[in-house]
């Protein structure tokens, strides 16, 4: 028979030695590496010689620890997406389009409210600039103002007073009202002495606005002029127009059939009826295209300019307010049905007497939630209510949670944004100090020190509309003589006055071509590919498996523990047989009474006399075959002893 | 271990007799060795984890048992190899895929590069120019008897007086060029400083040709100035920009780099926002501008507006590569999208990291870009070859702008240069790697009038004011100003990523699949093999040292006797031992051990 046979023989008589009942956890051990399927401890029972066997041990150990450490870098790669691009070439579904003209009011008809405020402006224009000098007419309408000026008291340029004061000396104020230099003490916010515009004038001019108590303020200084006068202006016409309800601001705005000239989409006539109202508080009256409620979205058949659509818009820059705007134009935002249009962020200009195509191109992306990414499906995992009748979005919650803020520390809403429940327009009849705590706010914001920006997350799918813009001249030098005439006879009930060029804009918004593209995120692994991958690795480097593992468990945790509590036990049992025998008859030096529940064991018969301290053995059948295993190995070595003695 | 190791014979000496005893757990030696093949192949078989192979080598009653294993074990190997090649191949091409995100962190506002189009006439190259420009006249007058009279002789009439002599190569001039196809061209010859190799740059137009060739007059009178690059915008008397508010604050002067370009007049780089930004208008930049159209150069500068380039922090901004106009009279309204390009690096692609790497010197004090890396490149094949430097490009040390008061044939030598560049003969694109991390910036813009009719009056007034210039009183005022505002239009912003296709875990385990698939061993079992081989060699030598020593004697069964390999071995003389101690690695190391524990008793 061939030794390995034989070798194999002894074993399968070594292997009644199973695990709980080894005696020692050594034993255990020596059991588990000889019987095991897994590579490598095998080996460590096996090999011959100390270093072989250190070897042995720091190879299976290393094995053990690089499955470990792939297997977390499987673990923690695990959560990361694949992206798929699919482009689609469908018959896409027209965006919603929101126009506006960039003026919000017919200034005749705002003018009585902010009559007052013009006035006061023209005269901070006068005495900061000597502006209406220019022109004689604009010096008698001057004079006139200012002849009406002696008997009224100034109201706005008293609440929040325009200053010029020089650079050099700063806290030297020069109140333009009373023309007199009064100290200033307060928070200067802009820094003028290092504002980029040096070249000129040392003047600078702003605004000081002070929060209840009077004791602090600040000074907004502009280096410019004209965004002092703007901002300025600003401030105290949303002050005017907070007090107006919203139905007679819908009536001082424009009118569909004013603002839409002509109107095409896919090639078919459409009119005002094809739009539904959108009040924004900063530009008025805005209408929104393919938004109407009940009504299935449109969609384009074909790409290409032609098939979009191609509205003429009234401009009319007469009615422009001269201090509020200072461009004229119309605004336009595409965005989705359900979105909100934020025209004051990401609107697109177009300019009067200028055909602007606008080609778009549809992206939509769709992202994961948790546990891939931080976004939210529909906004209801955010702790801040959305204050918009629109779906949510980022740009939303970040609105949504200054207003909140907003209506928190200062006890009104900011006028350009909607109303949160149960709160009304700051205006400073009731507020009086708003626009500091504003201002403040704002400025906190800004630098993120609201945690809004920390609270909002993205949402997780998106569209997009990328806009590619092209300018035309339009009309035509030609085309203006006949088409002018046309556009003024078909406008004759709504605008009551002979077209200009100026006044118009032609605006054309199409799909360059039906190709949508998605951008889907989908989980780069499954839980089946981690598992195969984690069976890569275990059979790489030990050849180990699931049944592997759980042997390992079962040796390892259960066995191991058994063995211990074992002998716990019975180490237990021992010191409380000592502690109650000693008043008894105790035979130490008689090993056959100690224990008496045990059979005499081969062991215990041939260690004649035991000393007194060694260890009593638990359980003696296992004994006796690790004895016999020992001895199948030493008989292996003393066949390499045998001949140098022979 | 140490001790043992060192093996005191002494102590060896003392445990060898004693034949009967157990051997003591505590005397295993370092290594032991086998004392025959048989044992050492015995040993093997009875504890190998290979599947297919412990079934091939250890069972031999069956030969066609054998042969059927022995099949199944090269076959497995062979399939087994096949698939390690496949996949190692993969893996060695270093696929990678693009993989986009979208992600919604804020970005860092990009900086803005200004320049109004409008470059001014250094005072030292006043008189130079005023030369330039009357044979620049004498040329369009011979060309097309049409005589344009500059009105800005009478200004600068005072100082024309006394000014140095300078060479104005008037052999360089305007020619109509007729073509046999009946098509009329003008453009300008170049000759080498032999002459004998001469081409023409011919332009269909002649207002392109009169441009091209004014420039590169123009560019070699600048050449031979001192340089002025950095003063000179301050003679020009003033800013462009009135006003500037970023984030609803007026910009600080810090945020602002100004310089002029020989071409593009004077600059402003707004590069001072170094926190994250949020979308919007009302967080962007705006700007008012003065796009005066009264030019110092008629025949340099043809647009009238500003040039607007929205490029990356620190990096230089190549006007003439990217960068659009705003037209005077309108507010220009700029949303930026961006894009995000990260590369991998070798081994997966060709990119670098930064300057270091790269075997261009960059010729420009700013952080890598392609572009720059190209004209730093050309700038130096320039040098090289037509030994001087184009005036428009930075200049390497040591070097000198090209003029032809200095260098008579260079313009001849750079057109050349920069056809084979156009032409990719140059090796300066593969030369250039692109960078590992690059930003790319989407624009879409809208215009709208402004100043409109209504606010024109007091807002022009007031900028009248600030200015102390008059802008009022040119016919059109609308079209001396611009406004301009530059805003992060999405919140998401795109990175197309770079990844392996295979990283080095999922490789593993995709070997590791097969391995187990096909073979059922590990890398221990590797190991297990190795340690065969190296008992085997280890064996080989011991026995083959011992026969070669014995062989006189005559030692019947020397090598196969099992009960006589021990005695025998550690009779080893000390030669043998010389013989494994020169095996190098751990063949050394093991034979090493066990030749000196064996050889150790002996001595």
């Amino acid at each position: 028979m061939a030794p390995g046979e034989k070798i194999k023989a002894k074993i399968k008589k070594n292997l009644p030695v199973r695990g709980p009942q080894a005696p020692t956890i050594k034993e255990l051990m020596r059991w588990y590496c000889l019987n095991t399927n897994t590579h490598g401890c095998r080996r460590i029972v096996v090999s011959r010689g100390r270093l072989r066997r250190l070897l042995w041990i720091l190879f299976t150990l290393t094995a053990v620890a690089l499955i470990f450490w792939q297997c977390a870098l499987l673990v923690a790669s695990f959560y990361t997406v694949s992206v798929s691009i699919k482009v689609h070439f469908q018959k896409l579904d027209f965006p919603a389009v929101t126009i506006c003209n960039i003026n919000p009011y017919k200034y005749s008809v705002v003018r009585d409210l902010l009559a007052d405020l013009e006035q006061e402006t023209r005269v901070a224009l006068k005495t900061l600039y000597g502006f209406p000098e220019n022109t004689s007419r604009k010096r008698r309408e001057a004079e006139s103002w200012n002849s009406a000026w002696e008997g009224t008291r100034p109201k706005f340029l008293k609440l929040v007073p325009l200053m010029a004061f020089s650079q050099d000396e700063t806290g030297e104020v020069r109140d333009f009202l009373t023309g007199r230099k009064r100290k200033f003490s307060g928070r200067i916010i802009h820094k003028a002495s290092d504002a980029m515009d040096v070249h000129t004038s040392k003047e600078v001019v702003g605004f000081q606005l002070c929060s209840n108590d009077t004791s602090h303020c600040a000074l907004y200084t502009f280096s410019s002029g004209v965004n002092a006068i703007q901002e300025w202006y600003k401030l105290h016409y949303m002050n005017i127009m907070a007090q107006v309800p919203l139905e007679k601001k819908i009536n001082m705005s424009y009118s569909a059939e004013e603002l839409l000239v002509t109107c095409l989409f896919d090639g078919v006539s459409c009119d005002a009826r094809n739009f539904t109202l959108f009040h924004h508080p900063m530009y008025g009256n805005c209408y929104t295209f393919n938004n109407r409620e009940n009504e299935t979205i449109l969609s384009t058949s074909m790409g290409g300019s032609e098939y979009g659509l191609q509205v003429i818009l009234y401009i009319n820059e007469e009615e422009y307010n001269p201090f509020l705007v200072s461009s004229s134009g119309a605004k336009v935002i595409v965005h989705r049905q359900d979105e909100y249009p934020f025209i004051e962020d990401v609107g697109t200009e177009i300019e009067p007497a200028m055909a602007t195509s606008i080609g778009m191109h549809l992206t939509e992306s769709f992202k994961l939630s948790e546990p891939y990414s931080q976004c939210t499906e529909d906004g209801s995992d955010v702790p801040i209510s959305n204050i918009y009748s629109a779906a949510y979005s980022l740009q939303i919650c970040l609105h949504s949670c200054f207003q909140t803020k907003m209506v928190e520390k200062c006890g009104c809403a900011q006028y350009n944004q909607p109303l949160p429940p149960a709160a009304n327009y700051c205006n400073y009849q009731q507020h009086p100090n708003w626009m500091y705590c504003y201002y403040e706010l704002h400025q906190a914001f800004v630098r993120e020190e609201l945690g809004c920006q920390a609270v909002c997350r993205e949402a997780c799918s998106f569209k997009e509309w990328t806009l590619t813009t092209s300018l035309a001249q339009w009309p035509s030098v030609v085309s203006e003589k006949w088409l002018l005439p046309i556009l003024t006879w078909d406008q004759g009930q709504q605008i009551k006055k002979k077209l200009n060029k100026t006044d118009l804009a032609k605006l054309l918004i199409f799909y360059k071509d039906l190709n949508q593209r998605s951008i889907m995120e989908s989980p780069a692994n499954s839980i089946e590919m981690l598992l195969s991958n984690f069976g890569g690795q275990l059979g790489l480097w030990m050849s180990c498996s699931v049944v592997c593992v759980i042997e390992i468990i079962e040796v390892f945790f259960i066995d191991f523990f058994s063995i211990i509590a074992r002998r716990q036990w019975q180490k237990a049992k021992e010191w409380w047989a000592r502690r109650h025998a000693p008043p008894g008859p105790q035979g130490q030096d008689n090993p056959g009474l100690d224990i008496d529940d045990d059979p005499p064991t081969f062991t215990s018969a041939l260690r004649l006399p035991p000393a007194p301290g060694t260890q009593v053995p638990g359980t003696p059948p296992p004994r006796y075959n690790t004895l016999r295993l020992e001895r199948a190995f030493s008989s292996q070595l003393t066949d390499t002893q045998v001949p140098p003695e022979s | 271990m140490a001790h043992t190791t060192s093996g005191s014979p002494t102590f060896h000496e003392a445990q060898q007799p004693l034949p009967r005893v157990r051997e003591d757990r505590r005397r295993e030696r370092l290594v032991e060795l086998h004392t025959s093949f048989r044992e050492l192949f015995t040993f093997f078989c009875t504890h190998a984890t290979i599947h297919g192979a412990i079934r091939l080598v250890c069972s031999s009653q069956n030969r066609l048992k054998t042969a059927s294993w022995g099949l199944l074990f090269v076959g497995a190997l062979g399939a087994l190899y096949w698939q390690f090649g496949l996949l190692l191949e993969q893996y060695w091409r270093y696929p990678v895929i693009m993989t986009v995100s979208v992600h919604s962190e804020q970005k860092l506002f990009p900086a803005v590069t200004l320049c109004d189009m409008n470059p001014h006439r250094p005072r030292s190259a006043r008189h130079h120019l005023q030369v330039l420009d009357e044979f620049a006249q004498e040329n369009i007058r011979s060309l097309y008897t049409f005589n344009f009279s500059e009105n800005r002789d009478v200004l600068f009439a005072d100082d024309r007086a006394p000014q140095p002599a300078f060479y104005l190569d008037r052999g360089i001039r305007l020619q109509r060029l007729g073509q046999p196809g009946g098509q009329n061209r003008v453009g300008f010859r170049l000759c080498n400083s032999t002459g004998g190799d001469c081409f023409y740059r011919a332009y269909s137009s002649a207002v392109t040709a009169a441009r091209e060739w004014y420039r590169f007059h123009y560019v070699n009178i600048l050449a031979l100035m001192p340089s002025t690059r950095e003063d000179s915008h301050q003679s020009h008397g003033g800013h462009f920009v009135f006003s500037c508010r970023f984030e609803g604050q007026d910009c600080q002067a810090r945020h602002f780099q100004t310089f002029h370009h020989p071409t593009y007049g004077s600059c402003y780089t707004f590069n001072g926002v170094s926190a994250a930004q949020h979308p919007g208008i009302s967080h962007g930049i705006s700007l008012v501008l003065k796009a005066e159209q009264q030019d110092h150069l008629p025949l340099l500068s043809m647009e009238a507006g500003i040039k607007v380039m929205i490029h990356g922090h620190d990096h230089t901004p190549f006007l003439e590569h990217q960068g659009f106009s705003i037209r005077p009279g309108t507010e220009t309204t700029i949303g930026i999208r961006e894009d995000e390009v990260h590369r991998l690096g070798s081994p997966y692609g060709h990119c670098t990291k930064g300057v270091e790497g790269v075997d261009v010197q960059l010729l420009y004090n700013a952080s890598y870009t392609l572009q720059a890396c190209l004209v730093s490149c050309f700038q130096q094949l320039m040098v090289e070859t037509c030994s001087c430097g184009y005036y428009l490009h930075p200049l390497p040390s040591g070097a000198e702008y090209c003029s032809y008061a200095r260098h008579p044939a260079w313009g001849h030598c750079f057109y050349r240069l920069h056809r084979d560049l156009g032409t990719h003969r140059l090796p300066c694109s593969s030369r250039c790697p692109r960078p590992c991390r690059e930003s790319s910036y989407k624009l879409s813009a809208g215009t709208s009038r402004w100043p409109s009719s209504k606010s024109a009056d007091w807002i022009l007034a007031v900028l009248d004011k600030r200015s102390h210039r008059s802008l009022s009183q040119s016919p059109s005022l609308r079209s001396n100003v611009a406004k301009v505002n530059i805003f992060y239009q999405e919140l998401n912003y795109r990175t197309v990523d770079e990844t392996p296709v295979y990283s080095v875990p999922q490789l593993l385990s995709a070997m590791g699949s097969l391995w187990s698939l096909w073979f059922g061993s590990s890398v221990l079992s590797v190991l297990e093999l190795l340690e065969l081989l190296l008992d085997a060699v280890a064996l080989t030598l011991l026995l083959g040292c011992r026969w070669l020593h014995r062989a006189p004697g005559s030692q019947p069964g020397a090598a196969t006797g099992a009960s006589h390999a021990k005695p025998e071995a550690n009779q080893l003389p000390t030669d043998c031992r010389d013989d494994t101690n020169r095996l190098g690695g751990p063949a050394g190391l093991i034979s090493h051990g066990a030749s000196q524990s064996s050889g150790g008793s002996l001595c």
